[in-house]
């Protein structure tokens, strides 16, 4: 249906050029889900573009784009205005941003449905309520007159699902569908496209960063390096035994919620002004040899492989990953010795309560209700849930930037802002008591003061304790040095970083005065995955020292099993589960805890928890608030007993749980409990 | 409720990645506006140094021979109804024009961007007396305001300036304590409080320089609604009072031979405030769209 | 009846702003350099003259009791006497608005419409040369001032060609036109008074069209900018992608996405349009509100200048509220 063939596309702007697509052949079928992956600036959304034409301002294509016997770059203004929509749909990224504004959502599929099904309009609204069904949309009558800011992410993501599939479209393209969304709903999302690609015979094309979470629905996969394709072939096979050392670094890049090591690969993807003439990734590859810097390998298909692998590589590997001898440096796994027993506490939070008070009236957002815990000297504390529960907040209120409606939080015995009935520090000494803890950012380039050099912002915390310009100069040298950057990014400005280099200055701003906390909030969300890898080693090591306590949070369960001590998981302002990392990993005592790990994704295909994984009924945004347990809407072990009462932490062994039935739930979902 | 020529697409701050705007179409077509304006203003302060040297006749030196004389003769423009050289005074009116109205906008830049700094900054009471009075301010349109003020100060050069400032300060104040309120939600802030910095230092090195960019590009466009507030001013003849060279007063002299037909007194000084203004003009709208192509 | 909310919730916010109003332009005009009744006695009037007068008029009292009776005046609709005239303000000005509300609504309602066609058709051919022609065009009638072009126009449509009325009057007075509203073009149509209506017409022209081209332009510039916007949004490129006709871009996907702006822009030009007619009604002697209210100001006309800025006040603040409300209406986004 699609097939694309020796694909060039070369972007030229008066000043620079950019080869963003270098040879590109795939081909999609009907009834196919295909997965397009790579790191940004791979090439993905240019090939997306191209199939649809719609490429940028001074692009020139070479090569073949063919759709249904056409060639879409060779289309007129009226055969494209025919293709897109009917001939390829897009789901965009962003679904809220991609929704118009001012017309309801119902009208904007009633416009897809009449332009490309030729429906009367009637009929057409009646279609649209159908098609929001199909896609999971609970009381879809009454949706269909919601604007798009009414809509929560998830459903966002359904209508513009429902948008693509109602232009009928013969091929399906999914551009990031599941960024942005909760580990719980990535997986109901994509479940989405195989569907259509199941029962409606459409091609689906799923473009994501992320090979590990896509690779279950997919039927093959493409991966992208620098705009050429590195490997192609069967989902399953690459996954598990990934033959190009691209898609092995890829892969080794993502933690993974069984506690695998993670491997850092050196370097960035290089930005090509033309056609490479050797491997683009030899720079970054621990196989390459003088043929790989010499010459540019071809696609062929793998030796002794299944039917329609292949690779562009003149040295593909073999095996599981993991299995060969790891030439660079892992993140290992805490060390669960290191007690936080006789350490001194750093961070102590004490029943905190925050309630963000809207502006008028009364009510307000309950962000944290009742949260207790402490850290230690050395120790890392693990804080996951998914968004909305309030881990911002809690990073917030560690730093002194919220202060809590009621309870207490210290930061080396200081209280960072005012607390009812306690003393609080003023002036310079607030100051100075405020660099004790420190923070690095989610957003790490718009954590960076945007008209302020890099040297300026490391230096910003030795302001307030009044060093001198010189000794500012000699410990910002150090610490760069430590984040193995170079002096010369000292005097640039954060928009002339790329995300990694930024998240690298971020994290030497944060340990620059040698704080006594660290609080890491998302630190590698916002980044690529080699990008990741390299940061999380940076942060593992940070994490080790010994006089320092650190709080990890994170969406990704795996990336905190990596190197947290304790782990906390919150749900809607409380925590549910707390424990050392590996018994609440491995031995989750919470239902909601368990559907978390159940919808993560592990390599080599399948998920957490294998196949008797919890799922939970509906999408967080949907739970009402209940006077019980706060999962109790979303609980499928829900009693009269949870509706109405709320449980609060009780010792499991090693860890705690706040859950009624915890004591059977090893029994109701069939695991063996073992108690450590 | 700025007045509206002032007031371009709000919010323009040029952060992440600077796109490649010289070359695009767009980028071309900015170059053009900016260059175009700035070189229109500097040929009228070339014009307004060195009037002396370009003309004959003095500011305000009276030919008595001649009244409501023709343009041609000993009188490039012709004369108005007091015998004077329109010419010279045109070039000498450029002085006045431009001096007041650049002083003016720098004096409302000033203020408005640090109440509006401390304003957005703070937050609280302070920010709601403010803007209550901001509010009372911008309840009127601005030239009516003006009008008002300047019957209030009276017509000196200096009450002139005020006047014009005090006008245009509460849009700043909006304006920058609206990109205040932006920035002061982005992690960047937060990072400096969790870094110890002091509040006047969090807005003195982080926040000022951030929220100036919509600034730099509305105060060039501002610049030019000053010259014509001003020349309105004087027209009606509350501004600049003859003798001085003063565009709009020169209008407002010559207001009456249109009906006549002598058009020589009042179209002449009139193109040259619109030459000017046009200036300005460009200068802003090439600036804006500078700032809006690196956004993209 | 949840617009209702809405509009009653803005009109109680509006308030303060309204009171701030009100003692600002009293203090105002209390501070105005200028003794108003040695203006209106003469030089020849001697001190107890001039006491009888301030009397008279209630200057000689402290300013708060100036105040308590200005504000009480105000509740009952009492705008007090003018200084000059010795006639009620309020009468004054009744007879005054009528003019200048035709001239300012005539001249808006031109430029909304022109500048939303042409600002749309402009950023749908963005960076062509039909786009960099209109929007030279409307720098130019950005940095035009309205009092000379006002003169240009008199110079031209009426000293060269002779086509339009000379620039005195609002209507020809040989028509014999019954006033009613104020408005003369208006009361033309109610009166049937044929020659009138084109007489009034011809005395319209030269005054709309100086308004019409200070006003057009800064909107123009607005509407092609948010359209430009919309435009190149994420929302717009996906309906494009989705291969939608161009007819449902245009009207489901643009139009009313860039109009959601229009509101406040309209208020914002109303009071452009407002200063503007100072400066325009004294070029055409159109003997309106704006005129009137200049007078005042020169005089030293406390009660004439406190009645018109108030008023002109009032206007801005209440067409701000109805594009408040047009907006909530327009804009799904807005919380009413």
């Amino acid at each position: 249906m699609l097939s694309i063939e020796n694909l060039s596309v070369v972007i030229r702007r008066p000043g620079r050029q950019v080869a963003a697509l270098n040879d590109i052949t795939f081909a999609v079928r009907p009834g196919e889900v295909v997965g397009l992956v790579g790191e940004s600036g791979g090439g993905k959304s240019m090939v997306a573009r191209a199939i649809v034409g719609l490429l940028p301002d001074g692009s020139h294509a070479t090569g073949r784009v063919v759709f249904d016997d056409a060639d879409v770059l060779g289309m007129d203004e009226v055969a494209l205005a025919a293709h897109r929509g009917r001939g390829v749909a897009i789901c965009f990224q962003n679904p809220r941003g991609a929704l118009s504004p001012t017309r309801t959502v119902g009208r904007q599929l009633v416009d897809r449905l009449v332009t490309h099904q030729n429906m009367p309009v009637d009929r057409a609204r009646e279609a649209a309520r159908e098609l929001f069904e199909a896609v999971g949309i609970r009381s879809p009558q009454r949706r269909l007159d919601a604007y798009p800011h009414e809509l929560s992410g998830g459903m966002a993501q359904r209508v513009m699902i429902s948008l693509a599939t109602g232009c009928a479209p013969g091929l399906l393209i999914a551009d990031e569908p599941t960024t942005g969304l909760d580990v719980t709903l990535t997986r109901e999302i994509l479940r989405q496209f195989r569907h259509a690609a199941d029962t409606d015979g459409r091609g689906v094309l799923l473009i994501s960063h992320d090979l590990a979470s896509i690779a279950e629905v997919c039927d093959r996969v493409v991966v992208l390096y620098a705009g050429t394709v590195v490997e192609s072939g069967p989902a399953a096979q690459v996954l598990r035994e990934p033959a190009h050392p691209y898609t092995r670094a890829l892969l080794r890049s993502v933690p993974d919620v069984g506690g695998r090591p993670v491997v850092a690969t050196a370097g960035a993807m290089p930005l090509l002004t033309r056609a490479p003439q050797n491997c683009p990734f030899v720079a970054r590859c621990g196989h390459a040899d003088d043929t790989c810097a010499a010459r540019r390998p071809t696609t062929e298909p793998l030796a002794g492989g299944p039917d329609g692998w292949s690779l562009a590589c003149f040295h593909p590997q073999a095996g599981p990953i993991g299995a060969e001898p790891e030439p660079v440096r892992a993140i290992p796994a805490a060390d669960p010795a290191v007690g936080p027993q006789a350490k001194s506490t750093v961070l102590e939070i004490d029943d905190a309560h925050v309630v963000y008070r809207s502006r008028f009236g009364s009510g307000g957002h309950h962000a944290l209700r009742g949260v207790s815990l402490r850290v230690a000297a050395g120790e890392t504390l693990g804080v996951v849930g998914e968004s909305g529960c309030g881990k911002s907040t809690l990073a917030k209120l560690v730093m002194g930037l919220v202060s809590p409606t009621s309870g207490a939080v210290t930061v080396a015995g200081h209280s960072l802002v005012r607390q009812p009935g306690r003393a609080h520090l003023r002036g310079r000494a607030l100051r100075q008591a405020r660099t004790r803890a420190q923070l690095v950012f989610q957003d790490p380039i718009g954590s960076l003061s945007p008209r302020r050099t890099v040297a300026d912002s490391i230096a910003e915390p030795l302001r307030a304790a009044g060093l001198s310009a010189a000794e500012r100069a000699a410990r910002v040298a150090a610490v760069l040095d430590r984040m193995e950057l170079d002096r010369s990014i000292l005097q640039r400005y954060p928009h002339e970083l790329s995300g990694g280099q930024a998240q690298r200055v971020g994290i030497a701003r944060a340990l620059v005065g040698e704080p006594d906390l660290i609080v890491f909030d998302e630190p590698t969300s916002a980044l690529d995955v080699t990008v990741q890898a390299q940061i999380l080693t940076v942060i593992s090591e940070v994490t080790a020292d010994k006089d320092r306590a650190a709080v990890f949070i994170s969406h990704d369960l795996a990336t905190v099993r990596g190197f947290a001590d304790r782990v906390v998981v919150l749900y809607l302002g409380r925590i549910v589960e707390e424990g050392p990392v590996d018994v609440v990993f491995d031995h989750p005592r919470h239902p909601y805890t368990m559907a978390l790990l159940a919808s993560a994704p592990r390599l080599g295909g399948g998920t957490g928890a294998g196949g008797d994984a919890v799922e939970l009924v509906k999408d967080l945004e949907e739970a009402d608030a209940t006077t019980g347990c706060p999962l109790a809407a979303r609980c499928p072990f829900v009693t009269d007993t949870c509706r109405t009462q709320q449980q609060h932490l009780q010792p499991y062994g090693a860890s705690r749980a706040a859950c009624w039935r915890a004591p059977e739930l090893a029994a109701l979902t069939g695991k063996q409990a073992t108690t450590p | 409720m700025a007045d509206l020529r002032t007031a371009g697409p709000a919010g323009a701050t040029d952060q992440g990645v600077a796109a490649d705007a010289g070359g695009t179409r767009d980028g071309r077509f900015a170059r053009v506006l900016i260059t175009t304006g700035a070189a229109i203003l500097t040929v009228v302060v070339v014009a307004a140094v060195f009037a002396p040297l370009l003309s004959s006749w003095g500011e305000t030196v009276i030919d008595p021979a001649s009244t409501l004389a023709a343009p041609g003769g000993g009188h490039l423009l012709g004369t108005d109804g007091n015998g004077m050289d329109i010419w010279s005074r045109v070039l000498y009116a450029a002085r006045l024009d431009l001096g007041i109205a650049v002083a003016a906008v720098a004096l409302a830049v000033v203020a408005g961007t640090l109440l509006g700094l401390v304003a957005g900054y703070r937050g609280g009471w302070l920010d709601d007396v403010l803007m209550r009075v901001v509010d009372i301010f911008q309840a009127f349109p601005t030239f009516i305001l003006a009008l008002a003020v300047a019957a209030l100060l009276g017509n000196g050069t200096l009450n002139l300036v005020l006047t014009i400032a005090a006008v245009n300060a509460p849009a700043y104040a909006r304006l920058v304590r609206a990109e205040v309120r932006t920035l002061r939600e982005l992690p960047f802030v937060d990072a400096a409080v969790t870094s110890g910095a002091s509040t006047a230092g969090i807005l003195w090195r982080h926040l000022l320089p951030n929220s100036l960019t919509p600034v730099r590009v509305i105060a060039p466009l501002n610049c030019g609604w000053a010259m014509l507030t001003l020349a309105g001013l004087s027209f009606l003849g509350l501004g600049v009072s003859i003798p001085a060279a003063e565009w709009g007063a020169m209008i407002s002299l010559g207001a009456a031979d249109v009906v006549g037909g002598r058009w020589w007194t009042s179209v002449p000084p009139g193109l040259a405030l619109l030459v000017c203004v046009l200036g300005f003009s460009l200068l802003g709208e090439g600036l804006q769209e500078r700032a809006d192509a690196k956004r993209r | 009846m949840r617009i209702l909310r809405f509009v009653v919730r803005r009109l109680l916010q509006l308030i303060p702003v309204l009171l701030g109003v009100v003692v600002l332009t009293f203090l105002l005009v209390r501070v105005l350099p200028g003794d108003p009744v040695r203006t209106i006695l003469g030089q020849n009037a001697t001190e107890a003259d001039a006491a009888a007068a301030r009397a008279r008029f209630g200057l000689d009292q402290p300013l708060w009791r100036q105040f308590l009776d200005y504000l009480r005046g105000l509740v009952t609709g009492d705008f007090g006497t003018s200084i000059q005239s010795g006639g009620s303000v309020g009468a004054e000005m009744a007879l005054r608005v009528g003019p200048t509300l035709e001239l300012v609504v005539i001249a808006v309602t031109i430029a909304l419409v022109a500048a939303t066609v042409l600002g749309v058709w402009s950023a749908r051919r963005a960076n062509r040369p039909g786009d960099h022609g209109i929007r030279v065009l409307a720098l130019i009638g950005n940095s035009v001032p309205d009092f000379w072009l006002g003169l240009v126009l008199v110079l031209v449509g009426y000293s060269v060609l002779g086509w339009f009325p000379a620039p005195s009057g609002r209507v020809d007075p040989d028509t014999n036109l019954t006033p009613l509203t104020g408005a003369d073009l208006i009361d033309a149509v109610l009166t049937g008074n044929g020659p009138a209506i084109a007489s009034a017409a011809a005395y319209l022209v030269l005054p709309v069209l100086t308004l019409v081209v200070g006003v057009v332009a800064p909107l123009l510039r607005s509407v092609r900018a948010s359209a430009l916007e919309v435009l190149r949004s994420e929302p717009y490129a996906a309906a494009e992608a989705h291969g939608l006709p161009r007819r449902t871009l245009l009207y489901g996907y643009l139009l009313r996405a860039t109009l959601v702006r229009l509101p406040s822009l309209a208020a914002l030009v109303f009071g452009t349009a407002i200063g503007s007619t100072v400066l325009v009604e004294y070029v055409y002697s159109w003997q309106g509100f704006g005129q009137w209210a200049l007078r005042g100001l020169l005089y030293r006309d406390y009660p004439v200048v406190q009645a018109s800025v108030l008023m002109i006040a009032l206007c801005y603040v209440v067409v701000f509220l109805v594009a408040d409300v047009v907006h909530a209406i327009l804009d799904p986004r807005v919380r009413i």
